[in-house]
């Protein structure tokens, strides 16, 4: 496929990124349930952003390598039309997320979020409105720009 | 596929001028070869400078690598 440095990098952080979300959020939502015990969340958080880490580190290192990591304009301007889609999406996550908690409670519509479930639920957020940048790119390096 | 409102004729420059590779140019104006196929392919309109080291790598003013065409986008 002929990519560049930047559409590769692209890739691999989408495809480490979901890989760790896929396991650290179901794992999250439950240790986040165990208000008793916030350091299993804790132990759970720092061992996603390890493997993250090392993951993107030995990923990042090998296309690199391979084709150099160059970037010019283009690569610029899909970044910043993908920077503006995912601040859209995080936008609207967080206010839904706001006014679930307003509407929980104000009418009672659920059970009352605890602190640590509604710090996964920011870090969800946080995660989709990367998804959506990283997912950005890859379309407009594919259909565009 | 979008395409931009802006042509060009790179493509006949590039194989006028000794079948100058993608490659080379890309190198030559300090891009990437993708963009090159990009601005080549009319998917991706250049900087007003990268569009002046392509006319300048080529020797031809400007208005005779690139053109506007305004269309319905």
């Amino acid at each position: 496929m002929n990519m560049t440095f930047k559409e590769k990098s692209a890739w691999g952080s989408l495809a480490a990124l979901s890989l760790v979300s896929y396991w650290f959020f179901p794992a999250a939502f439950t240790a986040a349930g165990h208000a008793s015990d916030p350091a299993r969340l804790v132990g759970i958080s720092i061992g996603c952003i390890i493997a993250l880490i090392i993951i993107e580190t030995i990923y990042q290192s090998v296309i690199a390598a391979a084709s150099g990591g160059a970037s010019d304009e283009r690569d610029a301007l899909i970044n910043l039309k993908a920077e503006r889609i995912a601040g859209y999406v995080l936008g609207i996550a967080l206010f839904t997320l706001v006014g679930h908690i307003i509407a929980v409670e104000a009418f009672q519509v659920a059970e009352t979020m605890t602190a640590l479930t509604i710090a996964v639920w920011i870090l969800l957020t946080l995660t989709v409105s990367e998804v959506a940048k990283l997912i950005s790119q890859i379309a407009c390096y594919r259909f565009s720009a | 596929m979008a395409k931009t409102h802006v042509r060009n004729n790179i493509r006949a420059l590039r194989f006028q001028n000794g079948e100058m590779t993608q490659q080379v140019l890309a190198e030559k104006v300090g891009v990437t070869r993708q963009t090159i196929v990009a601005i080549e392919k009319e998917k991706y309109s250049p900087s007003l400078e990268v569009a002046f080291k392509i006319a300048a790598e080529f020797d031809e003013p400007l208005d005779a690598v690139f053109s506007y065409e305004p269309g319905s986008r």
